[in-house]
C-alpha cells in the first residue's frame, strides 16, 4: 500500500516518522533455523501453574509465559529493547508523538479459522483499554484516545499525550488480538482455557487443573516454516524436589528454574545441559512511604545504606545473577545510571547509622518485613537481611504472608516493608511509570507521591529521542537512588536445564517461554 | 463404639497405687525407659537449648553454606551458614512448645465444652455434636492452610489452628467419657444427698474423664507434630528465623540431592519425638488400664 | 432400623448445611479475592475491579451470595470454577477419582500388610516376632509421612535412577503408567497405615487369646488355625471395618503434600491450589464433597455395625 494513499486517508500532509517498514518478517522471536528437523514433542516442567490462560483478565506471570505462545499483540518485546513488529508489519508515527499508523499483517489466521483484519486489531485493543472490561493492563493503555481503521490492514492509534512505549505497550503481556466480537459473550472468557482464539505457532489442546498444559502446533500458523515442535507440553509440579528428580531422571525435556543454585544439583548429570541467560526479572525491597517509620526519607537512606545486596544475593540465589543499583541487569546497559553514581549505596554502616540518630532512632528501631510463602528466596534473604539491618541497630521482624493476602495488602497500599519479585518488559517506560508515578496516573503503591519524579516519568513517556530519553530517566534513578521508595537489590539470571535432544532454546530475559517457538528436537 | 463402662472403671482408680504400678510396668516393659529417656532429653532441650549447644541457630554465615555434617556442624550447615544442629536443638522449644501448648488449648476447651455436653445433653449435645462434626470432617491440613490464612502466620496463629483441628477428638471423647459417668450409680447418689450440679460435675465426673483425655492428648501428639511439620513445609508455619523442625525440613527441599542433610535431621527429629511420646503414651495408657 | 436410619440421615443433612454455611463464611474470611489476584501489582484501576467483582457476583452482600449457591447445590449445580470457567462437579470429581484410588490402594497395602504382621505379632505376643514387628510399627507410626515421601522419590532417584511418571493416567486407560505413578505415594502413606493396622490387629489377637472361651478351645485341642479363623478373625472383623473407615476418610482429606511431592492431581492438592488462588466454588464444591464423603462412610460402618452386631442396637 502506498503511503500517500494512506496519508491522504488520515487528512495529513506530511512530517511523518517512518520506522521498521521494511522489517524482515521472520526476526521476531529471533532468527529462524535453516533445516531445522520439524515435528516432535517437548515437555517442560514448571513450579507455577497459569490459574488461567486469558491474557484479558489475568496479570499472573505464569499466564504470560505460555499464553504468548497462542497469542500474539501487534508487536514483540524484542530483548533489545526495540519492539518488532509481530502481528503489523511496521508502523509509522507523526511529528507530534500522537498517532501511530501500523500496517496489520496480512494472510494471518485465527486458530478459529477466520482470517484477521484491522477489524480484529481495533475490537481487542479497544477492549483492553476500556477498564470496565476488568484488564490488569487497561493502565497501560490509557493514552490512547481512538482506535481507527481506515481499511482492512491499517490501524490507527490516537493518542492523547505523546507515549514513546506504546509499540512495546502492544506487545505480549497484556492483551492480544482475537477474533471482533469475542467476549460479546459473558461466558467466552472461561472458554479460553478450553480452545485457544489466537494467531500463535501454538493452539491449546488440553489444559488440566494441578497437571498439564498440552499445546499443539497451529498447521495455519502465519510464519512460513515456524514452529518447529508438534507438540508442547508443560507439566506443573509444585515441589522443586519433585521438579529436580524430574530433570534427573529426563522425565521432562526443559525447565527454567526457578531458583537457579538450584542447577548445581544437576551439575554433571549425563544428558542435561546447564544453559545461563541475563533477565528483566528483579528482586527489590520495597519501602511504602506512609509507613510511621519508614516515611521518613532518613531511615530510607539509611536501610539502603545498610544492606551488602553482593551477601544478601549469594544468600538468596548463590552467584546466579547481578546485583543492580536502579534497574534490572538486563536494562542496565542501555537506561541505568553508571553503578559507581548511584548514591546511598551500602553497606556503609557508619553513614547509615549517623541518618538512623539524625531521624532519632539513635536507639534502634523495630521494623517488620514481609515475605511471601512459596517466593523461595525470600526465606534466606529476610534472615540475612535481619543479620545487616541489626549492625545498624534496626530490630527485623519476619512475617511470612500468603501471596493472596499479600497482592490484597500491596493493592490497597499497605505494603509496609517488603520484598517483592517482579519483571518487566524491555522499556522503562513500562517499568517504571505505574509503579512509582504518583496518584492518578500511576498506581503508586508505595505511595511515594515524588513530584519531581513523577514529572520525570512524564517526559520520559512522551520523550522518543532515544538520547534525551535516557538523559530523564537517569536523572529519574537518581531521585529513585536518594528517595529510596525502592533498594533494587539483584537481578537473577534464567537458568535453564535442557536434555541433550532440546535444540536452540534461547530464553526470553523476561522469563517467557517465547523461546519455544524457535526450539526443535533432535 | 468404645466401652465406656470399662473406661470409667478404669479411670476410677485412685492415684497413690499409680507409681507402685509405674514400677512394675517399667520392669515389664523395658521399651518404656527408652520412651521416658527420649522425653526427658527433649525437656531438658526446650529447658536449657544452650547446654546442648554453644552456637547461635539464627548466626549466618553466608560464606559457610551447605557444609556437610563434620566435628565443627555436627549436622551439618544450610544455605546460609546456620548450624542445622542449632537450629533443632533450639527449634525443639518452638515446634515441641506450639504442638503442646495447641493440644493443651484444645484439650481444655474440648474436653471442657464435651463434658457439658455429655453431662447435660439435650440442646447443648445437638449443636455441639453438629458443630464437632463438621469440623471433623474438614481435611486437617486444609483446615490449617484456611485458619493461617485469616490469622495469618506466627507461632500464636499457628497453635491456634491446630488446636482447632483438634478440638473435636477431646470433646468427642470428653462427652463420651460424661455420658457414661452421667449414668452411673454415684451420681445420682450425690444428686440424692443434694450436691449441686456444678460439684458433682467438676468434683467427680471431672475427675474420672481426665485420664481418657490425657490419654487422647498422647494419641494424637504425633499426629498434630506431623500436622505442624506439614504446614511448615508449605511455608505456613513459623516465620524465620525462627528455628522450627518443619521450617527447616521444608527449607532443605530445595538441596535434597545436594546436602540431604538439612532434611534428614529435621525428620529424624519428629521421628524420634513422636517415637517418645507413644512409648510413653502406652505406658501411660498401661497404668490406667491395669487397675 | 428405618428409624434409627432417618434419624442419622437428618444428623448427616443439618452436619451438611452447617458444613457448607462454615465454609463458606471461612474462605470469604480470608483477605484477598480473586480480583486482587487477577488485577495483581499491576490494575489497581477501581473500574476494572468494579467490573470483575461484578462479573463474580462478589459486589452482593455475603448472604444472597450464599442462599444463591446454596440454591444451585440444591438443584445438584455446584457451579463453575472462577479461574478454569468449568463446571465444579468436573473438577472435584475427577480430582476425587485420584484421591479415591489413592485411598483405596493404600487402604490394600495397608490390609495386606498390617493384618498380617498384626496375627503374627499378637500369636507370637513377647517373643522376637512379636518385637520385630512391634519395632516396625513404632517407626512407621512416627515417622511423617511426607518425609517418607520425599525420602523414597530422593532414594528412588539416586539410588536407581527411577523416578515416577508425572502425568497421572487412569488405571483404566493406562494400568502400567498408573501403577507406577502410584507406587511411592502409596508406599510412603501406606507404612503409617499399616502400622495402624498391624498394632490394632495384634492388640485384638492378644486380648481373644486371652479370652476364656478361646483359651478352652485351645486346651480343648481344637486345631490353631480352626481357633484362629472361628473365633479370633470372626471378633476383629468388625472393629476392622471401622477402622478402615477412620482410615479412608483420612486419606481422602489429609494427603495434599503427598500429591504435591508427587504431582498427583488429586482433591487436596485442587483444594489448596483452589484456596490459594481464591477460587470460591472450587473451594466450597470440593469441602462439601469431602464432607458428605466422610459421612456416607461413618455412616456405612454405623449400619454395617448395627446390622451385624446386634447389641449396639440398645445404645
Amino acid at each position: 500500500m502506498g503511503k500517500g494513499r494512506r496519508n491522504a486517508a488520515l487528512g495529513m500532509a506530511a512530517g511523518w516518522v517512518v520506522a521498521w517498514l521494511a522489517w524482515a518478517p521472520a526476526s521476531a522471536y529471533g532468527p529462524p533455523v535453516d533445516g531445522a528437523p520439524l515435528g516432535g514433542n517437548l515437555t517442560i516442567g514448571s513450579l507455577v501453574e497459569p490459574p488461567a490462560l486469558d491474557p484479558f483478565h489475568q496479570a499472573a506471570d505464569a499466564r504470560i509465559a505460555v499464553s504468548l505462545l497462542m497469542y500474539q499483540g501487534l508487536m514483540y518485546e524484542d530483548p533489545s529493547g526495540a519492539a518488532q513488529p509481530l502481528l503489523a508489519t511496521g508502523y509509522e508515527v507523526s511529528d507530534d508523538g500522537l498517532t501511530y499508523i501500523f500496517t496489520v499483517r496480512e494472510g494471518v489466521t485465527f486458530h478459529t479459522g477466520a482470517a484477521m483484519t484491522a477489524a480484529d486489531v481495533k475490537y481487542s485493543y479497544d477492549y483492553i483499554r476500556n477498564p470496565d472490561n476488568g484488564s490488569p493492563g487497561a493502565r497501560d493503555f490509557n493514552a490512547i484516545d481512538a482506535i481507527e481503521t481506515p481499511d482492512a490492514t491499517t490501524v490507527v492509534f490516537r493518542l492523547n499525550r505523546p507515549n514513546a512505549a506504546l509499540p512495546m505497550t502492544l506487545t505480549n503481556k497484556y492483551g492480544a488480538v482475537v477474533p471482533a466480537g469475542y467476549f460479546d459473550d459473558d461466558a467466552a472468557r472461561n472458554r479460553m482455557n478450553v480452545e485457544s482464539v489466537g494467531t500463535g505457532p501454538f493452539k491449546l489442546v488440553s489444559f488440566q487443573p494441578n497437571s498439564l498444559l498440552g499445546l499443539a502446533r497451529f498447521e495455519d500458523y502465519w510464519e512460513d516454516g515456524a514452529p518447529y515442535l508438534d507438540e508442547v507440553t508443560f507439566l506443573f509440579m509444585p515441589n522443586a524436589a519433585s521438579l529436580l528428580v524430574a530433570l534427573r531422571n529426563q522425565r521432562i525435556d526443559l525447565a527454567v528454574l526457578g531458583r537457579p543454585q538450584d542447577s548445581e544439583q544437576l551439575a554433571g548429570v549425563p544428558g542435561l545441559e546447564i544453559t545461563r541467560f541475563p533477565s528483566l526479572n528483579h528482586k527489590t525491597l520495597d519501602l511504602d512511604a506512609n509507613h510511621p517509620v519508614l516515611s521518613d526519607v532518613r531511615v530510607r537512606q539509611a536501610i539502603s545504606l545498610a544492606i551488602d545486596k553482593d551477601e544478601l544475593m549469594r544468600a538468596a540465589i548463590g552467584d546466579y545473577g547481578t546485583t543492580i543499583g536502579t534497574i534490572v541487569a538486563g536494562m542496565q546497559d542501555a537506561w541505568g545510571l553508571p553503578l559507581d553514581q548511584v548514591p546511598f549505596q551500602g553497606p556503609d554502616i557508619a553513614a547509615a547509622k549517623a541518618l538512623l540518630a539524625e531521624a532519632g532512632y539513635a536507639d534502634g528501631v523495630d521494623l517488620e518485613l514481609a515475605t511471601i510463602i512459596g517466593y523461595d528466596w525470600m526465606d534466606p534473604a529476610g534472615a540475612t537481611l535481619a543479620q545487616q539491618l541489626s549492625e545498624v541497630g534496626i530490630t527485623l521482624g519476619i512475617n511470612k504472608v500468603e501471596l493472596g493476602v499479600w497482592i490484597s495488602n500491596f493493592r490497597s497500599r499497605q505494603m509496609g516493608f517488603t520484598f517483592n519479585d517482579w519483571g518487566t518488559s524491555p522499556d522503562p517506560h513500562l517499568l517504571f511509570y505505574r509503579h512509582y508515578h504518583k496518584q492518578p496516573s500511576g498506581a503508586d503503591f508505595r505511595n511515594w507521591n515524588n513530584d519531581d519524579a513523577s514529572a520525570l516519568l512524564a517526559q520520559g513517556q512522551a520523550t522518543a529521542d532515544f538520547a534525551e530519553r535516557q538523559r530523564i530517566y537517569k536523572a529519574f534513578q537518581e531521585i529513585f537512588a536518594t528517595s529510596v521508595p525502592t533498594v533494587m537489590l539483584f537481578s537473577p539470571d534464567w537458568v535453564v536445564v535442557t536434555t541433550e535432544r532440546v535444540k536452540n532454546y534461547v530464553q526470553h530475559p523476561t522469563g517467557w517461554y517465547f523461546g519455544l517457538i524457535r526450539a526443535y528436537v533432535e | 463404639m468404645t466401652d465406656m463402662c470399662a473406661d470409667r472403671e478404669a479411670a476410677g482408680t485412685p492415684c497413690s497405687r499409680w507409681a507402685r504400678r509405674f514400677g512394675r510396668s517399667l520392669r515389664r516393659h523395658p521399651e518404656m525407659a527408652f520412651g521416658f529417656a527420649i522425653i526427658a532429653v527433649l525437656l531438658a532441650m526446650v529447658a536449657v537449648p544452650g547446654a546442648f549447644t554453644a552456637r547461635s541457630p539464627i548466626a549466618i554465615d553466608v560464606a559457610k553454606g551447605l557444609q556437610p555434617p563434620s566435628a565443627e556442624h555436627w549436622f551439618g550447615t544450610d544455605d546460609i551458614g546456620r548450624d542445622i544442629y542449632a537450629r533443632l536443638v533450639y527449634g525443639a522449644r518452638v515446634t515441641l512448645g506450639t504442638v503442646a501448648g495447641a493440644l493443651a488449648l484444645s484439650a481444655l476447651f474440648g474436653g471442657l465444652c464435651g463434658l457439658i455436653a455429655g453431662y447435660f445433653g439435650r440442646w447443648t449435645d445437638l449443636v455441639g455434636g453438629r458443630l464437632v462434626d463438621v469440623v471433623l470432617s474438614f481435611p486437617p491440613i486444609i483446615l490449617g492452610v484456611v485458619i493461617t490464612g485469616i490469622l495469618g502466620t506466627g507461632v500464636g496463629n499457628l497453635m491456634l489452628a491446630l488446636s482447632l483441628v483438634y478440638l473435636p477428638v477431646f470433646y468427642r471423647i470428653a462427652r463420651s467419657g460424661a455420658i457414661a459417668e452421667a449414668a452411673c450409680t454415684y451420681v445420682e447418689a450425690a444428686r440424692a444427698l443434694g450436691y449441686g450440679e456444678a460439684r458433682i460435675l467438676f468434683g467427680h465426673v471431672l475427675r474420672n474423664v481426665v485420664p481418657l483425655v490425657l490419654v487422647q492428648y498422647m494419641i494424637l501428639f504425633p499426629l498434630a507434630l506431623q500436622i505442624q511439620a506439614a504446614l511448615g513445609f508449605l511455608g505456613l508455619g513459623v516465620p524465620p528465623p525462627t528455628p522450627d523442625w518443619g521450617a527447616v525440613l521444608e527449607q532443605g527441599k530445595n538441596y535434597l540431592m545436594f546436602a540431604p542433610w538439612i532434611s534428614l535431621f529435621p525428620g529424624l527429629f519428629i521421628l524420634v519425638s513422636a517415637l517418645g511420646v507413644i512409648l510413653v503414651g502406652r505406658a501411660v495408657q498401661r497404668m490406667i488400664d491395669t487397675a | 432400623m428405618a428409624h434409627y436410619l432417618i434419624k442419622r440421615l437428618g444428623a448427616a443433612l443439618m452436619t451438611a448445611l452447617l458444613a457448607s454455611l462454615l465454609v463458606f463464611l471461612l474462605v470469604r474470611a480470608v483477605p484477598g479475592d480473586i480480583v486482587a489476584q487477577m488485577l495483581g501489582q499491576a490494575g489497581d484501576d477501581a473500574a476494572a475491579e468494579r467490573a470483575l467483582r461484578r462479573f463474580f457476583g462478589l459486589d452482593q452482600p455475603v448472604w444472597q451470595q450464599y442462599l444463591s449457591w446454596l440454591g444451585a447445590v440444591l438443584q445438584g449445580d455446584l457451579g463453575t470454577s472462577w479461574t478454569r470457567g468449568t463446571p465444579v462437579t468436573d473438577m472435584v470429581l475427577k480430582a476425587f477419582g485420584v484421591t479415591l484410588q489413592l485411598g483405596l490402594f493404600t487402604l490394600a497395602f495397608a490390609t495386606l500388610l498390617g493384618v498380617p504382621l498384626g496375627m503374627l505379632a499378637g500369636i507370637y505376643e513377647g517373643r522376637w516376632p512379636d518385637t520385630l514387628v512391634q519395632a516396625f510399627n513404632l517407626l512407621a507410626l512416627s515417622a511423617p509421612v511426607f518425609w517418607v515421601g520425599l525420602m523414597t522419590l530422593i532414594g528412588a532417584s539416586l539410588l536407581f535412577f527411577w523416578s515416577p511418571p508425572l502425568v497421572y493416567r487412569p488405571f483404566a486407560a493406562a494400568p502400567t503408567q498408573n501403577l507406577q505413578i502410584m507406587l511411592l505415594p502409596v508406599l510412603s502413606l501406606g507404612l503409617l497405615q499399616a502400622a495402624a493396622y498391624s498394632q490394632f490387629v495384634r492388640q485384638a489377637v492378644v486380648s481373644a487369646l486371652h479370652q476364656d472361651y478361646v483359651r478352652t478351645a485351645i486346651a480343648k485341642g481344637l486345631r490353631t488355625r480352626v481357633v484362629f479363623f472361628k473365633h479370633i478373625l470372626r471378633n476383629i472383623l468388625i472393629p476392622l471395618v471401622t477402622f478402615m473407615g477412620l482410615i479412608l476418610i483420612q486419606i481422602l482429606g489429609g494427603v495434599v503434600i503427598i500429591e504435591s511431592l508427587f504431582s498427583l492431581p488429586g482433591l487436596g492438592r485442587l483444594l489448596l491450589t483452589a484456596i490459594q488462588t481464591r477460587d470460591f466454588p472450587v473451594v466450597q464444591g470440593g469441602l462439601l464433597l469431602i464432607v458428605g464423603v466422610a459421612m456416607a462412610i461413618n455412616l456405612l460402618v454405623d449400619v454395617l455395625y448395627h446390622v451385624i452386631d446386634p447389641r449396639t442396637r440398645a445404645s
